[in-house]
């Protein structure tokens, strides 16, 4: 009987029009969303590894370790091609140097604003709005409408179980959607691997889970269907609540929870901090020369009543004492800023958390925020890519910073043997030759593993089946009750 | 005749549970977009105070003009609180110097990426998905509808001519949806000035017509519904055609379109330009240390000189060195901006142009233009953020008697030195961000808001045409 149902669910589906329709809509969409999306991807990879060389070719035409720049660019991700998530929102590159903080800065949509206008389609976007959408329109009437056409008393004045009347409508229904969508999806697989997308192993399990979770997703929405439809009588009422909740899901719902967090949570603006580390940068400074000056006059103090000879004689001696001491206290001005902006940029970031997890919790509400969340997550595409590699490129600054110290300490000591015995030489950058930065550290961009990846998805991907299952339940016993008449 | 069809249909919607569903979600939305929209606003222009106060406060104390790290910051636009526009992806702040380019940085989504994640529910969203979606809903069986239930041969049993039946339709449906969401708005509006956003009588007009905007926008989509109505048979085809309309207009026309003007015009990355600039300078600093160390060993501090008076000199011809450097650099890097920004133009102009083939893209450049927050919000920002920079060097030329770019200090010991006088950060010339006036920005919207009316037009004929050899059978 559950088969005979199941077949008669699952031609219902395939032979109407709609379907024929909806899938080719769904085929074009997402095998033109990996389409454009690799080929984003693959501009972003040519903009990446042209920028590192430009930089690498800057860094090599320096002549002087006091005058080298250099850049930390963030690396193109392959999974972006699905799930773009604040991949184009946040910075692409940071300056790396010993006088300046790291922070990302010109993220796609400010160099290219055009982009920011009507944003990018990516997979996930097609699945959160148009493919739940096509759920609703396939389930709205699952129950209701046999109702309607009286079809429904006509089964059940057989001997037909309702709960496997409304398992086989559930069954029918997700594999008559869901096994003709893996068509275009394997096709768009096909199209990665055809325009030599660099994916490791660890990005295909990735994006295994990723098309897994859209596929809970979806069949979320399905279950929705169902449970509407056998609460109500009339289908164009079932149609009309689920586009309310589509409505609120999609659309208002993970909006709403953000703006909300926003309000509750207040985070000082990032002009303000930045003002007050300038504050405290400019403070710094100022006790650090005021101090310098002070160790001058007392130097100048030792030199007292001695002639011209002795003073050179004695500046000679003492030169390395004093620069050392100017050194030390530059150090420790710089660690001083470093530990100031060390505990604001923490203050910050505990503010921002806090609002972030009120925000994810209150948006978790609607499935397609759990959605949402999971598949940025498993891309690698969400709101700590920001933080992530903001960390990694200051780890990259500490190793930078103390080579090209290094480098500036030789250079210096060079500088003063060849100043020794000259009364006033001011010199320009540290000669014609170009620097050996063939030992300079290079930037190597943050990677996560699988588990890495799932582990936050856990709880979003959990909701999900939570959602669904909850769903199907609710279907289930109201459909127990539901008068077929 | 007119009357009693239009009274009709209007009883018909108004009297549906559709109608109350939707007209409640819509109410409830629009003034949530209001209220958040005006406290976000708060929360920007505190933020923007706060800012502006803590980079002023930042300088206190200081004695040299020299040292000065100055800020500008962009302020939030009270419309932008309604149509975002790319408002939140510009950079706000701006490092302010004397010399060379400029870059402004700290877009709110750069910040924040928690909001760029779901993004903001304003006016402007609520118009084109939401309520284009219930437009559909309300009209896609406008005619087959009738047709289906048979109401269509009973009311052209009697002598109604076709031409009013389906104006009266279309009127019909448009007052039952456009009259009931004028409250919600008007209130909307009223809480404006009461949360504190500073509506001038430009921002009021320029409200107005996004409003306006909002409902042609939604006559596109009634009118839209009634032709394709008026195309079928089945309510169920229509219903399902007008949804992959409303997917290609809303979704897929607007992202195609920009991508494929880039992928038609190529648009030098920020990154090439840059690096091609600082080869330029770095070309231009290789050719000045030379002549910076001739004259370091051709004119030498000769013993018992003034040292004061030999760094005034060496002060003097680097400054010299340093504006010709700068003019040169400016020179080039304004060439290559410009070849960049030429390109940009063509690449939007493409872009734009296919976009408006969607009456959607055509609504989000009306509104965004009329908002103050379209494409040209970067580019104002930036002129005025230039134009400041001169006004800003001219000030720091006064103070310091040097144009900036390379200061040297000379720093003594001696005690009978003077406590130096510290600065007054408040003399600072102060940035004010323009807007532009309100008939440059509802003259930008014009085009977009004449297409809105063309689309209704060309939707409306089509339906009438459909109409007169509708079989109503």
């Amino acid at each position: 009987m559950f088969f005979t149902l199941f077949e008669k669910e699952l031609k219902a589906i395939l032979l109407s029009p709609k379907f024929v329709v909806t899938f080719g809509i769904c085929s074009v969409l997402i095998l033109l969303s990996v389409l454009i999306g690799v080929q984003e991807y693959q501009a972003n990879v040519d903009q990446y590894e042209t920028a590192i060389q430009l930089a690498d070719q800057e860094v090599r035409e320096a002549t002087s370790w006091w005058g080298i720049n250099n850049k930390a660019y963030r690396k193109p991700n392959a999974l972006q091609i699905f799930a773009s998530g604040v991949n184009n929102d946040i910075g692409r590159l940071s300056n790396i140097s010993t006088w300046r903080e790291v922070k990302l800065r010109q993220s796609v949509y400010l160099d290219n604003s055009l982009f920011a206008l009507f944003r990018f389609i990516d997979f996930t976007f097609i699945v959160q709005v148009v493919l739940s959408l096509f759920a609703i329109l396939f389930t709205y009437d699952a129950i209701n409408g046999e109702r309607e056409s009286g079809t429904l008393k006509l089964t059940f004045s057989n001997a037909v179980p309702r709960a496997q009347y409304i398992l086989a409508k559930f069954a029918g229904a997700t594999t008559g959607l869901i096994v003709p969508l893996l068509i275009p999806i394997a096709l768009a697989l096909l199209i990665v691997m055809v325009m030599d997308v660099p994916m490791t192993g660890v990005e295909w399990w990735k994006l295994l889970a990723l098309i897994g979770t859209s596929l809970l997703y979806f069949t979320f929405f399905i279950v929705l269907g169902l449970l509407v439809s056998a609460m109500t009588r009339r289908s164009s009422v079932s149609f009309l609540v689920l586009l309310v909740a589509w409505v609120l899901f999609v659309l208002i719902l993970p909006r709403a929870a953000t703006m909300a967090a926003g309000q509750i949570v207040h985070v000082p603006s990032i002009a303000e901090v930045e003002s007050q580390k300038d504050r405290y940068r400019t403070d710094r400074w100022s006790s650090f020369w005021e101090e310098r000056q002070e160790r001058w006059r007392d130097n100048m103090a030792q030199m007292e009543g001695m002639d011209e000879e002795e003073r050179d004689e004695y500046r000679a001696e003492h030169q390395e004492e004093w620069a050392q001491a100017d050194d030390d206290a530059r150090q420790l001005a710089q660690e001083d800023m470093a530990e100031f902006e060390r505990k604001t940029n923490e203050d910050l970031n505990n503010r921002k958390g806090e609002q972030e997890r009120l925000a994810f919790t209150l948006s978790r509400f609607s499935p397609s925020s759990a959605y949402q969340l999971a598949t940025m997550n498993l891309a690698g595409t969400n709101t700590t890519l920001k933080a992530r590699y903001e960390e990694s490129m200051k780890a990259y600054r500490t190793s930078f910073s103390q080579f090209v110290d290094d480098k500036r300490e030789e250079e210096r000591k060079r500088s003063r043997q060849q100043q020794s015995g000259q009364r006033t030489v001011i010199r320009f950058g540290g000669g014609d030759q170009s620097l050996d930065v063939s030992e300079l550290p290079r930037y190597e961009a943050p990677e996560s593993t699988f588990t890495e990846a799932i582990r936050p998805s856990i709880v979003d991907i959990g909701l999900l089946a939570l959602f669904s299952i909850v769903c199907f339940g609710g279907a289930f016993t109201m459909f127990l009750r539901y008068d077929v008449r | 005749m007119f009357r009693i069809l239009v009274e009709k249909e209007l009883r018909e919607i108004i009297g549906s549970t559709k109608f109350a569903v939707t007209f409640g979600v819509c109410s409830v939305l629009i003034l949530l977009a209001f209220y958040v929209g005006a406290r976000n606003y708060q929360v920007s222009q505190a933020g923007y105070e706060a800012a502006r106060a803590e980079n002023l406060k930042q300088m206190e104390g200081l004695t040299e003009w020299t040292r000065v790290d100055h800020r500008i910051f962009l302020p939030p636009q009270p419309l932008s609180t309604l149509v975002s526009g790319i408002s939140n992806d510009v950079g706000r702040t701006t490092e302010m110097r004397t010399q060379g380019e400029l870059r402004s940085e700290n877009s709110r989504f750069n910040e924040d990426p928690i909001f760029a994640v779901f993004r903001f529910l304003d006016l402007e969203f609520i118009f084109s998905i939401v309520l284009s979606l219930f437009a559909i809903l309300f009209a896609y069986d406008a005619i087959n509808g009738e047709k289906e239930r048979g109401t269509l041969r009973l009311s052209f049993a009697n002598s109604v001519p076709r031409d009013r039946y389906i104006l009266s339709k279309l009127v019909g449906a448009f007052l039952a949806l456009g009259v009931p969401l004028l409250i919600p708005i008007l209130i909307g509006a009223t809480l404006l000035p009461v949360l504190g956003i500073p509506m001038t009588g430009s921002s009021w007009t320029r409200l107005g017509m996004v409003i306006l905007a909002g409902y042609l926008y939604l006559g596109v989509f009634l009118t839209l519904s009634v032709f394709v109505s008026a195309l079928t048979e089945h309510s169920s085809s229509s219903f399902l055609l007008l949804l992959v309309v409303w997917i290609f207009a809303v979704l897929i026309i607007p992202r195609v379109a920009v991508l494929i003007s880039g992928r038609t015009v190529d648009v030098p990355s920020i990154d090439k330009v840059n690096y091609e600039k600082n080869r330029f300078r770095s070309q231009l600093w290789q050719e000045d240390r030379e002549k910076m160390n001739d004259y370091s060993r051709e004119n030498p501090p000769s013993a018992g000189e003034d040292m004061t008076q030999w760094m005034e000199g060496f002060r003097a011809f680097m400054t010299e060195l340093s504006n010709e450097r700068n003019e040169k650099s400016q020179e080039f890097g304004g060439r290559l901006n410009e070849d960049r920004r030429n390109r940009e133009v063509v690449q939007h102009r493409l872009a734009l142009g296919i976009a408006r083939l969607s009456p959607t893209s055509v609504f989000s450049l009306a509104t965004t233009d009329l908002a103050g927050t379209s494409l040209e919000l970067k580019q104002r920002y930036a002129e005025a953020v230039n134009r400041y920079q001169e006004t800003y060097a001219q000030f720091i030329e006064e103070k310091t008697g040097t144009q900036g770019g390379m200061f040297f200090m000379m720093r003594s010991g001696g005690e009978e030195e003077e406590e130096p006088e510290e600065i007054d950060p408040y003399e600072l010339p102060v940035f004010e961000y323009q807007e532009p006036t309100s008939r440059e920005l509802v003259g930008g919207s014009l085009l977009d808001v004449g297409l809105l009316l063309l689309f209704n037009i060309v939707f409306f004929a089509g339906a009438f045409v459909a109409f007169l050899r509708y079989d109503v059978r």
